[in-house]
C-alpha cells in the first residue's frame, strides 16, 4: 500500500527526565524502523533489556511486513491482489487477516453512507495518474470507474470467502490497513512482555502501549494546517490517527488530492485536517479518513455515541471542531501557554462536559 | 545539512572554484582510529586516512609496511605540518577538510602549501557529507527524548546527491569528495556499530553518484576483523562484495548526465533544501551557473529553474525557452521581464503563471519554504511526458542516468536506502532493445525485457536491495 496521506506533522515528544536520579532508567530506550507499507514503521520499547527489547521489536515489525503481503495492492503476489483478480462473481477463498480487514471496514462504509469505501481503488488510480503529471480524466473515465466501486458489491461469506458482484470491483486496504497492522504489531510486543512502547506507522497512524518511564502518556503533537493551535494528545494504551487532503501546488497547477470521495468520482475538497483518538488503530485509522470524507457537521454526530474515541478538525485559518463523549482528549498549546481548549471561531460538539 | 554546515560547505565551493586539486580517484576511503587491520588484500580497501594531527605515528608506519595508502586528514590551519609530515613519511596525499576554510587568505595558505609538496596528492573533502539513510520520524536524543524529524509520512531519504551535484557543478574538474560520521545516538547502534548494510549503503551511494566516499571504520569492527571473529568478517565480506561491485564504475568524465531540468544558480543558501529535495524526488538535474544561459545548451532541457537573478538578456533567452515549449520557474525573482505583457493565466498569494508560447512561465514570489511540496509541484508541473527518468513503485530509491557517448550505452545507477528488496519500474526516455542489469547481491548480468511506451522505455528491476546498474542500449 503506497496510497499515503501526505503532509502529517505529528510531533512525537517522550519527555523522559534527563536525572538519572529523578529517572531511575536502567534499560535505554530501544528503537527501530522499517520500510513496510510504502511507509516507515517505527518502534521505541522501554523497560525491557536490550536483546529482549530488539527481538521484540523484531517480531512486531515481521508481522507488519507479514500484513503488508496479505494486504499490499502494489505486489501482484500479495493477498489483496489475488483476491482482486479472482473474486469477481465467484467466491475466492482470502486468508482470516484479509477477511478480518474487510469486514472491520464495512461498518464506516455503513456509517458513512458510502464515503468511506475499500472499493474506491479505481477511482483513486484514475486520479492518481493526474497527480503525478498525467492528464485529468474525462467524465467518461469518472464514470467508468464509479462502476466498479461500491461497498455492497462486496460480500463476506464466513469464515474465510469473498464475492465481488461487480466486474472490476478492486479493494484499497489504504485507509485501514496501517492501523489494522499496527494493533496486530501490539499485541505482538504485549506478548513479548512489552509494557511501555510507542508504535508509529509513518507518522499516520500511532499507538502507545502503557506510558513511558514517569510519565503520564505518549505526548504526540497533532497535525494543525493552521499552525495556531499546537494542539495534543496522550495516548496510554490507544491510539491516534491523522488524515488529510494533498495540499493544493505551490506552483499555481490545479492538484487533485489523493482522497477520493466514492459518491462524487472526484478528489475530496476540504480546509481540514483530522485527528482522531481511538483504542484501536484500525479504528483511528479508518476514522480519520471517514471523518475527514464527512467533515465535521456530520462527523461529529458519528462520533456520539462511540466509546473512547475524540476527533478534531482544524482547518487551515485556525478553526476547530472538537467532538468527544465527555472526556477532554486533546490539549491545545499556544505560544507556550496551555488553554483549557477553547478558542474564538471554534465549534466544540458532542461534549458535554465543554462549552 | 544544518545552517553551519551549509554555510561552510557554500563557503567551500566557492573557494573551491579558485583551487586546483590535484587528484581525483573514484574511491572508498576508510578513516580508522587503532593500529592494526588485516592486510590489504583481505580488507579490499587500499585507502586509509588518518585524522591530524596523529596520536601514534607507528600507528601510520605499520599500516603503510602492509601495502596501505595512506592520506592525512588536515584543516587549513594544519594543513602546512600535515604536509611536513606526510612528505617526510612518504604519505600519498592530503585530505583538506573544508569545514572551516574560508576567504583568500585560506586560499592562498593552500597554494603555497601544494606549491612546496608537488609530489603529494591533494583532496578536498566537502563538508556537510550525511549519513545515507531511510530516516525515521522519531529521533533518539541523549536525554532520551524522542522528537518528531520528518513533517511526512513519505519516507524520508538522507541523501548525498544534491551535494554531489553542487560540487561537481561549481568544482567541474574534480570528483567530489565527501564524508560523515556515523550516527551513534541510538543504544543499539551504539552498542552494535553500523551494520554491514549500513557500509554497503554508503559504498554504492557514493560510487552511483560518482562521487568518493571517506568512512569510519566502527571501532568495534576493526578490532572484531584484526581478532579474526567470524561475526565481524561476516560484515565485512558483505562490504567487500560492494566494494567490489564499484570497482567496476566508468569513470565519470566519460558520462555525461541525462537531465532534462536545469537549475540556474550563483549562489547556493536559498536553494539547497530544494535541490536536496528534487534529488530525493528523482527529478533529474543538472546544475548551471548563470553564464551558462545560452539558448544552445538550454536545447537538450525542457525545465528551467532558475534561483539567481536574471539580466535583461538572460530573461531574453529564458522567455525564449519558455516560447518553445519549456516549463521555467523562477523562485523568488522580482522585476521586469519580457512576459509580464502578457496577462497572467493564474495568479494567487504564492505564484504567478503565465502562458508564454507553447510553453509556461511560473513565478514564486517567495523562497522555497516548503522543500517537499516545491519538489512534488515540479514533478507535477512537469507532467509525465516531460521526466526523462522515473521510479514506480518506490518511494525509497533514488536514480541517476548518464550516457557514455564513445559507445551510446546509457547507464541507470540505482540505490534504494530502505534495505528491503522490491521491485522497481523504471521508465526512461528513449527507445532501448537491449537492458543488462547487474547488481552485488545478485551478480553480472540478467537481461531484463524493456517495454517500449510512446517516447518512453519501461522495465521492472526485480529485487532491487541497496544498489543495482543497469546499462541500455538500443541495437
Amino acid at each position: 500500500m503506497h496510497w499515503h496521506r501526505p503532509h502529517l506533522f505529528i510531533v512525537f515528544l517522550v519527555a523522559s527526565v534527563s536525572s538519572p536520579i529523578l529517572c531511575p532508567q536502567t534499560e535505554p530506550p530501544i528503537y527501530k524502523k522499517r520500510y513496510v507499507m510504502g511507509t516507515v514503521f517505527e518502534v521505541v520499547v522501554y523497560g525491557l533489556p536490550t536483546d529482549r527489547a530488539s527481538a521484540a521489536i523484531d517480531k512486531a515489525l515481521d508481522e507488519a511486513v507479514r500484513l503488508d503481503h496479505v494486504m499490499s495492492n502494489y505486489k501482484d503476489d500479495s493477498d489483496l491482489s489475488r483476491m482482486n483478480r479472482t473474486a469477481h462473481f465467484q467466491t475466492a477463498e482470502i486468508p482470516p487477516d484479509l477477511y478480518r480487514v474487510i469486514e472491520e471496514s464495512l461498518p464506516y462504509s455503513r456509517l458513512s453512507n458510502g464515503r468511506f469505501d475499500i472499493s474506491v481503488g479505481p477511482l483513486v488510480d484514475l486520479w492518481k495518474a493526474a497527480i503525478r503529471g498525467g492528464p485529468m480524466p474525462t467524465l467518461q473515465d469518472e464514470a467508468r470507474a464509479r462502476d466498479c466501486v461500491g461497498y455492497r458489491k462486496i460480500e463476506l461469506i464466513p469464515p474465510n470467502r469473498i464475492e465481488f458482484h461487480s466486474n472490476c470491483m478492486r479493494l484499497d486496504l489504504g485507509s485501514i490497513g496501517k492501523g489494522y497492522a499496527v494493533d496486530r504489531m501490539a499485541e505482538i510486543l504485549r506478548a513479548q512482555g512489552v509494557r511501555s512502547a510507542y508504535i508509529d506507522a509513518g507518522g499516520s497512524t500511532m499507538y502507545g502501549i502503557g506510558t513511558p518511564p514517569e510519565k503520564k502518556g505518549w505526548a504526540v503533537h497533532l497535525r494543525d494546517p493552521s499552525s495556531s493551535l499546537n494542539p495534543e494528545v496522550m495516548l496510554m494504551d490507544n491510539s491516534v490517527s491523522t488524515s488529510e487532503q494533498t495540499a493544493d501546488s505551490a506552483l499555481g497547477g490545479e492538484s487533485p488530492g489523493h482522497i477520493v470521495l466514492p459518491t462524487s468520482g472526484k478528489p475530496l475538497k476540504t480546509k481540514y485536517a483530522v485527528n482522531v483518538v481511538a483504542r484501536l488503530a484500525t479504528e483511528s485509522d479508518a476514522l480519520s479518513t471517514t471523518l475527514l470524507l464527512v467533515g465535521p457537521e456530520n462527523g461529529a454526530v458519528m462520533i456520539k455515541g462511540r466509546k473512547d474515541v475524540a476527533a478534531m478538525w482544524i482547518s487551515k485559518d485556525g478553526d476547530r471542531t472538537v467532538a468527544d463523549n465527555g472526556v477532554q482528549i486533546f490539549r491545545e498549546n499556544r505560544a507556550g501557554v496551555q488553554t483549557d481548549g477553547h478558542s474564538a471561531g471554534t465549534k466544540i460538539s458532542g461534549s458535554p462536559n465543554q462549552k | 545539512m544544518n545552517r553551519m554546515k551549509l554555510r561552510n560547505f557554500l563557503r567551500s565551493l566557492i573557494l573551491g572554484g579558485l583551487l586546483a586539486p590535484q587528484l581525483a580517484s573514484a574511491a572508498v576511503f576508510l578513516r580508522i582510529s587503532g593500529s592494526e587491520l588485516p592486510a590489504v588484500h583481505d580488507m579490499g580497501v587500499k585507502n586509509l586516512v588518518f585524522v591530524w594531527p596523529i596520536s601514534d605515528v607507528s600507528a601510520v608506519r605499520k599500516v603503510q609496511a602492509q601495502g596501505y595508502q595512506v592520506f592525512f586528514e588536515a584543516s587549513i590551519g594544519d594543513l602546512s605540518a600535515a604536509a611536513e609530515n606526510a612528505e617526510k613519511m612518504n604519505i600519498a596525499g592530503i585530505i583538506l577538510a573544508m569545514e572551516n576554510v574560508d576567504g583568500p587568505g585560506d586560499n592562498e595558505s593552500f597554494r603555497l602549501v601544494t606549491a612546496a609538496h608537488p609530489r603529494l596528492s591533494f583532496l578536498l573533502l566537502n563538508p556537510g557529507g550525511k549519513e545515507p539513510q531511510m530516516r525515521g520520524r522519531l529521533v533518539v536524543e541523549r536525554n532520551g527524548i524522542l522528537q518528531v524529524s520528518s513533517p511526512t509520512s513519505q519516507p524520508w531519504v538522507d541523501t548525498n546527491l544534491a551535494l554531489v551535484k553542487l560540487a561537481r557543478a561549481f568544482r567541474t574538474d574534480v570528483i567530489p569528495l565527501y564524508s560523515f560520521h556515523w550516527n551513534l545516538s541510538d543504544a543499539l547502534r551504539n552498542k552494535l556499530g553500523p551494520a554491514a548494510e549500513d557500509y554497503c549503503l554508503a559504498i554504492s551511494e557514493a560510487n552511483a553518484f560518482h562521487a568518493d566516499v571517506i568512512l569510519d571504520l566502527h571501532e568495534k569492527l576493526q578490532q572484531g576483523l584484526v581478532r579474526k571473529e567470524s561475526s565481524a568478517w561476516a560484515v565485512w565480506n558483505n562490504v567487500k562484495r560492494y566494494i567490489a561491485f564499484e570497482q567496476s564504475e566508468s569513470a565519470a568524465s566519460k558520462l555525461r548526465p541525462v537531465a532534462n531540468t536545469a537549475v540556474v544558480m550563483d549562489t547556493v543558501a536559498p536553494s539547497y533544501e530544494g535541490l536536496n529535495l528534487m534529488a530525493r524526488h528523482n527529478i533529474p538535474f543538472v546544475v548551471l551557473r548563470p553564464g551558462a544561459l545560452q539558448p544552445k545548451l538550454l536545447e537538450s532541457f525542457d525545465t528551467l529553474v532558475v534561483f539567481s537573478a536574471l539580466n535583461s538578456a538572460a530573461a531574453t533567452v529564458v522567455g525564449d525557452f519558455a516560447r518553445h515549449g519549456g516549463i521555467v520557474v523562477l523562485v523568488n525573482l522580482h522585476g521586469e521581464f519580457p512576459w509580464h505583457s502578457l496577462e497572467p493565466a493564474h495568479r494567487d498569494k504564492q505564484a504567478t503563471v503565465y502562458n508564454v508560447g507553447a510553453g509556461q512561465v511560473v513565478e514564486l514570489g517567495e523562497p522555497v519554504i516548503d522543500p517537499e511540496a516545491f519538489s512534488r509541484d515540479l514533478r507535477r508541473l512537469m507532467g509525465s511526458q516531460r521526466t526523462t527518468l522515473g521510479l514506480w513503485n518506490s518511494l525509497t530509491s533514488v536514480a541517476i542516468a548518464d550516457r557514455q557517448d564513445s559507445n551510446g550505452e546509457t547507464i541507470v545507477n540505482l540505490v534504494n536506502y530502505a534495505f528491503e528488496a522490491e521491485p522497481v519500474q523504471v521508465q526512461i526516455k528513449g527507445h532501448f532493445s537491449s537492458i543488462r542489469y547487474e547488481s552485488p547481491d545478485g551478480g553480472c548480468c540478467q537481461y531484463l525485457t524493456p517495454a517500449q511506451r510512446g517516447p518512453f522505455t519501461e522495465f521492472v528491476i526485480p529485487a532491487l536491495f541497496i544498489r543495482a546498474k543497469v546499462h541500455l542500449y538500443n541495437q
